[in-house]
């Protein structure tokens, strides 16, 4: 009993030397937990949840600022974005009336900022430097995921509801052309010699291949289950695309052969993707697992499963590959 | 431990959502339903975890300690069919079915006039860091709209004579909870949407929520001398409270023209608004005859619908006849 009580009181005064040192860590994953509204976050190096910051309600996709700055996270249901330091995970400031906030996205050229409602059928165009709302559109139905081209000339977003594509001039604020593509799009990502928009269809399960300028779908390429997402390796040249089911996958695709070259078994729906810059790691959120999995990239296996909140949604950390 | 049974769950929840709800909705085109058809299976799951309770622990205690001694329980048989349909979400889903469509054309149109519906956190900033507090205002306001939609559906004729099917039943168990008209829970589930976009309920609160008023609502049902003790009594509504609620006979008074003891959750709310009946002994439920329109008595689910609907008609275009 003793023994119990002394073991005690070292690990409170274990965990009060904890709590006084200064909170910098190495390398810290963020992970968006949209059912719990907190953020979860884990020591990339150890792979253990290190803590668990409050964001809002309902957050579902994170953005790091172009200069990699702050994370901001889109508060659907709070009308907010919440602006996190990417190396603390701790709140650095909010964003209030930003309408229903479910993907977001900064033009290439950074002059504009765009944010879709899934939930309400609307895009939003705001000025990145102010966030003025500068555009407001219609989008029916259920626009997800977003994409822009390297002259941010167009945002191109999915919808996923109506099995569609539409490109939005940025200059005009108007849709320009929305184009079929296969049952229920969701990531959405450009090729990177700009000639092509990789849309992933989840009903469909394939990544379709638009040749945005004919505005016509050029290729399909069968993915998995559920093909939920995209995340380019960082060479120019792959990119890992996630099959969002139960008994899930990512898959390694090509974009020079447009063919699917790996697969890695990763179950609980994964999501959303963060690569190591070093390119040994993929960290998928899994949505229905309360779980964020990192793959090993060189023995292609699922080398860790980090237990986090409810519907993990975005995963990132600064440590990041190259977003081409 | 805890991470064990959230480990077992999401693993039973993932496994029906990916064998038996995925695959037809991914074959129909509703891919984009699957984030919330993964919820509706946590409703279903939460929903078979409380007809265990009721079976393994307040079934035995209405059998240990009854109120009342009934020979023939078969009047009981249909408060377990709507208990079931309730619980286990068929009523749930087909009142969001109706129920949501409509709200986000409003709330979508709201959007577009430059509107953002108002939340609790804009008066109380505080309550974006504190969940837990969050949850509990939430709990409380929840519960003051739920006590004047109550009173109302006693005040109102052709209300009562929906929600008299509830009142109906002389054998209250455990199981009458969920014995409603199903036009008395559209009404709700219109009334509690309508406080959800006023207030600004969060969507990942909805589960806890219902959680809680399900739990008290069996409870405060339940046909089992069970005392909360003194303050307990006072604080939360006990079956003994509730019964009152559900006496053949009205207290007297004009201020108990249309019933008593209204409150789901908190007795404050009777205590503040002159609706507070206390006394030691404990009535026979039912409704009198002749306060309704119409019959609402019988024991088969389809006659008390028609029931329902009848004595409503009436209320509105019938004779006048005596309310409760």
């Amino acid at each position: 009993m003793f023994l119990n009580f002394a073991r005690r009181v070292l690990q409170m005064l274990c965990s009060a030397a904890l709590l006084l040192a200064p909170q910098v860590h190495a390398g810290v994953a963020v992970a968006l937990n949209s059912a719990d509204g907190t953020v979860s976050l884990i020591d990339t190096n150890t792979y253990q949840v290190i803590g668990k910051e409050v964001a809002c309600k309902e957050p579902h996709h994170l953005l790091p600022t172009p200069d990699d700055s702050s994370l901001i996270v889109a508060c659907s249901a709070s009308n907010q974005l919440v602006y996190f330091d990417p190396k603390t995970g701790k709140e650095q400031r909010r964003v209030r009336d930003i309408s229903d906030p479910y993907q977001l996205g900064f033009s290439p050229d950074r002059k504009w900022f765009v944010t879709t409602s899934l939930r309400l059928d609307r895009v939003d165009v705001y000025d990145a430097q102010t966030m003025q709302l500068k555009g407001r559109l219609h989008a029916p139905k259920t626009p997800s995921h977003l994409a822009f081209d390297d002259d941010s000339r167009y945002v191109f977003v999915t919808l996923q509801d109506s099995n569609e594509v539409v490109a939005i001039n940025l200059a005009t604020m108007r849709p320009e052309w929305f184009l079929p593509v296969g049952a229920t799009p969701a990531g959405i990502l450009m090729s990177p010699d700009n000639r092509y928009l990789m849309v992933a269809c989840m009903g469909a399960g394939h990544v379709e291949i638009i040749d945005w300028r004919e505005q016509k779908t050029v290729k399909t390429v069968p993915a998995g289950t559920a093909t939920h997402n995209l995340q380019p390796r960082g060479d120019g040249r792959h990119y890992f695309v996630s099959n969002r089911s139960m008994d899930g996958s990512i898959v390694l695709l090509d974009t020079r052969t447009m063919t699917i070259i790996e697969k890695y078994d990763v179950p609980g729906g994964p999501d959303d993707m963060e690569v190591r810059a070093d390119g040994k790691e993929l960290w998928a959120t899994a949505r229905f697992a309360r779980r964020v999995q990192v793959v090993d990239l060189t023995t292609k296996q699922l080398a860790r499963s980090i237990p986090v909140g409810s519907s993990p949604h975005g995963v990132f950390f600064l440590d990041h590959a190259a977003r081409k | 431990m805890i991470q064990q049974f959230l480990d077992a769950f999401v693993a039973v929840q993932g496994w029906l959502l990916d064998k038996v709800v995925q695959p037809p909705l991914l074959a129909l085109g509703l891919g984009s339903y699957i984030e919330l058809a993964f919820d509706g299976v946590e409703i279903f799951l939460w929903g078979v975890l409380q007809l265990l309770v009721a079976l393994l622990v307040l079934r035995p205690l209405e059998t240990l300690c009854p109120l009342e001694h009934w020979s023939d329980r078969r009047a009981v048989r249909v408060d377990v069919l709507y208990t079931l349909l309730d619980r286990l979400g068929v009523i749930p889903l087909a009142v969001f079915a109706v129920i949501a469509p409509i709200f986000v054309e409003v709330e979508g149109w709201l959007r577009f006039q430059g509107f953002i519906p108002p939340q609790i956190e804009d008066l109380l900033p505080a309550l974006e860091h504190a969940p837990l507090l969050g949850f509990f205002v939430y709990l409380v306001v929840l519960d003051f709209a739920e006590y004047w939609r109550h009173r109302l559906s006693h005040t109102f004729g052709w209300w009562w004579a929906l929600h008299a099917i509830h009142h109906s039943q002389r054998q209250m168990s455990l199981w009458t909870d969920s014995r409603n008209h199903l036009l008395d829970d559209l009404i709700s589930g219109l009334w509690f949407a309508l406080v959800a976009l006023l207030i600004g309920i969060p969507p990942g609160h909805f589960i806890g929520l219902m959680l809680v008023v399900k739990l008290v609502e069996n409870l405060s049902h339940i046909n089992a001398r069970l005392s909360y003790g003194g303050l307990g009594e006072r604080l939360i509504v006990s079956p003994h409270y509730h019964r009152w609620h559900h006496s053949l006979a009205l207290p007297p008074g004009p201020a108990f023209r249309h019933g008593c003891n209204f409150a789901i959750l908190f007795p404050v709310w009777d205590w503040l608004f002159g609706t507070l009946y206390l006394a030691r002994d404990n009535p026979p439920t039912g409704i009198a005859p002749d306060t309704v329109p119409g019959t609402p008595d019988h024991d088969g689910f389809w006659r008390q619908q028609w029931d329902g609907l009848r004595g409503m008609w009436l209320a509105m275009f019938g004779p006048r006849r005596p309310q409760p």
